[in-house]
């Protein structure tokens, strides 16, 4: 596809968006709404540029990204090694499997609770939550992903003279990687919510609390823009950094999901 | 043999024939490595505690008839939305999946309206709805569609041409190919987003319980929380989690073994 | 059983990719009296399934008409019977209801297709495999079941794509022995795309050899029937035949 082609189905995409932001102040005044019930599209775009002057959008904007990088990375950097450990022996991955299903159910929300009791409200209990949102899955994934390269292509690294730590590095790494980027994609499809929810209970920062406390207010303009922040956001994430990994690692080897 | 060795296989076999040990039995260490850390007062009772105080408090909870109660509601609520969901998820990806017009029409809102999470319209159904039930029901049918719609739309297209044009030259009218060759060749995409509709849905409902409930075990797991009851939060965990293997392994699993994976056009 | 006219037909592709108009088919006529069984041969490219989609009303030619018996293709239907490549046979119905497919579609009662269905799969020598589902048979009798499909619904017209490309060799031998015997008792109008010099001179009365989308020339096949591979691969007349035609196909 050419430059032109790409533009026209960009346009395409986005007309019936377009359809959308042009109803939405038809409608609104058609039918008189109350902007208590609903906004127009005037005041949240007022109240998106008076967050942005004040500087309160980026402020709860970086506490929210800022518990989603910290809670995601650590997941991923503790439960990467924990996968590969556990799926190298076949006996072992299927004794953890239940468990690890188990734990990767409850991820998010679930964990909410707990969390504030035993780090109080705050930074420390959502990054928890986000934590084992990730965690879980990206270890059940990491597993499934090691357990099931074929033994033949481990039976071939090791008759080529592949130690123990070049198996590592140039078999079960990278085969398990397309199966622990579907892991730490949906994960973090999970954890996002789970930061929502928690920032609605658990703070008083961050962009779930930013539209629960306008609610006190009925100032719905506000919330309608944090909720097309909070839907815009996660696009981005998933749409410009996660899909094209999982898409490069998935495509370019020829492997298919198995999860 | 050493008996380590010994015992080890004795469990391989023993799992072989009854398949749900293997389900079971890993848990075991991981409860009484929990046993041995609560019983060691590494970290205070009130916050770390023991798996007989987790079932002493399901006992009571169970006496007290609230436990079942509140099963019941959040199971009745998942089950309304899940249907609710499909009833509309399921004609709506067909819809977009076989015509060209509603595709181009509806496929950007329904990826963008999917992005805007669910828990992130509490706030303003709370504006709306107040708080109760047509809430809590607007979240989960919210959570339970995008999937739905999604995956059938897959499915759909997934569907190969071939199929459509034997149905064709058998003599098959458009209203009987939806219903001989779309719907069954969709039927595994179809499942597989009941079962991601499920799961964030039944996320979704916990998150509305703690916010806005009055009733359910989200409600108990956060109002044990006001009070300070690690015990019964616990008790709340261990709830869902099996309650998740429940629908799994005796709703969605059978349901999947008896269509796509009997039919062969999904690998387990 | 009818017959299957083919007038001046052409189709032209815009080709996205090379930015041009291909002509995948041209001004091809061809006639299939009633009962006979013509294949058409040539290498991949040559527009010989583009033809059998035309037919089948798949897609729509750009210039041209097709009759079967004498009323003209308009679209895909139930007097044209279509045997697929890649079997086409619907996953989620076991044998016996994809063979009762086409008699189900056109109002027969439960019973009554059954018996119908029943009746073609001893045909295709498939009885005992009635109740089992597609994707638990071999390649080679999930086609028998695409013929006995096709054949219980009755059409006018057989129309055959490449139907034993996709099965191992042994197996494709005892397929196209079965579909002779099966031809002999029923006397269908067969139209055969095979890209199979040999499988077109066992099968047929009379071989259309395409090239580049045009008729190169047709061979006649007067080989005596039954026909069968351990007499044929012995016999001179078969020898000279495939030879021939093999030769037209080359020079294409």
């Amino acid at each position: 596809m050419g430059w032109t082609g790409r533009i026209l189905a960009g346009a395409k995409f986005l007309a019936p968006l377009a359809v959308l932001l042009v109803l939405w102040p038809i409608l609104i005044r058609a039918f008189n709404v109350n902007p208590q019930i609903f906004p127009d599209i005037t005041a949240v775009a007022r109240a998106g540029l008076e967050s942005i002057r004040d500087g309160s959008l980026f402020a709860h904007m970086g506490a929210s990204l800022a518990r989603v990088a910290v809670g995601t990375v650590l997941a991923i950097l503790v439960a990467v090694p924990l996968g590969v450990l556990m799926g190298v022996s076949p006996g072992v991955s299927a004794f953890l499997t239940p468990l690890l299903r188990f734990f990767s159910v409850l991820a998010g929300i679930a964990w909410i609770p707990i969390a504030t009791l035993w780090f109080g409200y705050g930074f420390g209990a959502i990054t928890f939550v986000i934590f084992n949102a990730v965690f879980f899955i990206v270890a059940y994934n990491t597993l499934l992903g090691v357990s099931t390269i074929p033994m033949q292509v481990r039976n071939a690294a090791a008759s080529l003279g592949a130690g123990r730590w070049t198996m590592l590095a140039e078999v079960l790494l990278p085969g398990a990687l397309p199966n622990i980027v579907t892991g730490v994609r949906t994960g973090l499809g999970f954890a996002w919510r789970g930061l929502i929810a928690a920032e609605i209970i658990a703070t008083n920062i961050g962009l779930g609390y930013m539209i629960f406390v306008a609610r006190d207010f009925y100032r719905t303009e506000v919330i309608v823009f944090g909720m097309i922040v909070i839907g815009a956001l996660w696009l981005l994430i998933d749409r410009l950094l996660l899909a094209p990994v999982e898409r490069a690692t998935i495509e370019r080897w020829g492997m298919v999901r198995s999860a | 043999m050493n008996p380590a060795l010994q015992a080890w296989s004795l469990y391989a076999r023993a799992t072989k024939r009854w398949p749900a040990l293997a389900a079971l039995v890993p848990f075991i260490p991981v409860v009484a490595l929990w046993w041995i850390v609560a019983a060691a007062g590494v970290f205070p009772r009130a916050f770390f505690p023991s798996p007989p105080d987790v079932v002493r408090s399901f006992a009571d909870l169970v006496y007290k008839g609230i436990l079942p109660e509140y099963l019941e509601d959040s199971v009745a609520r998942l089950a309304v939305g899940a249907a609710a969901g499909m009833a509309i998820g399921i004609p709506l990806g067909l819809l977009v999946g076989l015509s060209r017009k509603a595709h181009a029409a509806l496929w950007p809102p329904l990826l963008f309206f999917q992005a805007i999470g669910d828990i992130a319209w509490l706030p303003i159904l709370l504006i709306w709805f107040g708080f109760g039930l047509a809430t809590m029901t607007f979240v989960i049918v919210y959570t339970v569609l995008f999937p739905v719609v999604l995956n059938t739309v897959l499915g759909v297209r997934s569907v190969p041409v071939e199929l459509h044009r034997a149905a064709l030259s058998l003599g098959a009218s458009k209203p009987r190919i939806l219903w001989e060759v779309v719907l069954p060749g969709a039927l595994p995409n179809i499942i597989t987003g009941l079962r991601n509709g499920l799961g964030y849905g039944w996320r979704a409902l916990i998150a509305a319980e703690m916010i806005v409930g009055t009733s359910g075990v989200g409600f108990l797991m956060f109002d044990a929380r006001r009070a300070g009851s690690v015990v019964e939060i616990v008790l709340g965990m261990i709830v869902l989690g099996l309650l998740w293997y429940i629908v799994d392994a005796w709703v969605l699993a059978p349901i999947e073994r008896a269509t796509g994976q009997r039919w062969g056009l999904v690998t387990r | 059983m009818k017959s299957l006219a083919i007038r001046n037909l052409s189709k032209t592709y815009f080709d996205a990719y090379a930015g041009a108009h291909v002509d995948a088919v041209r001004d091809v006529s061809l006639e299939v009296p009633e009962g006979e069984f013509v294949s058409i041969v040539g290498p991949s490219g040559c527009g010989k399934t583009t033809i059998l989609n035309m037919v089948a009303g798949f897609i729509a030619p750009s210039s041209g008409e097709i009759l079967v018996g004498d009323h003209a293709v308009a679209g895909p239907g139930p007097d044209r019977g279509v045997v697929f490549q890649s079997f086409a046979l619907f996953p989620w119905k076991t044998v016996l209801e994809n063979v009762a497919f086409g008699p189900k579609m056109r109002g027969v009662g439960k019973p009554e297709r059954e018996r119908i269905a029943r009746e073609f799969l001893s045909l295709a020598g498939l009885s005992h495999a009635a109740e089992r589902y597609p994707n638990e048979l071999s390649g080679g009798m999930q086609q028998r079941v695409g013929v006995a499909r096709a054949l219980a619904n009755e059409p006018d017209v057989l129309l055959m794509d490449e139907p034993f490309a996709s099965v191992d060799a042994q197996t494709r031998m005892t397929l196209q022995e079965e579909l002779t015997r099966i031809w002999q008792e029923r006397r269908s109008t067969v139209l055969f795309i095979t890209h199979d010099v040999p499988e077109a001179v066992f099968l047929a009365n009379r071989v259309v050899v395409l090239s580049k989308g045009r008729v190169l020339e047709e061979v006649d096949i007067p080989l005596p029937r039954p026909r069968r591979w351990d007499a044929l691969v012995e016999s001179d007349d078969f020898k000279a035949l495939a030879n021939q035609v093999l030769q037209l196909v080359r020079s294409a």
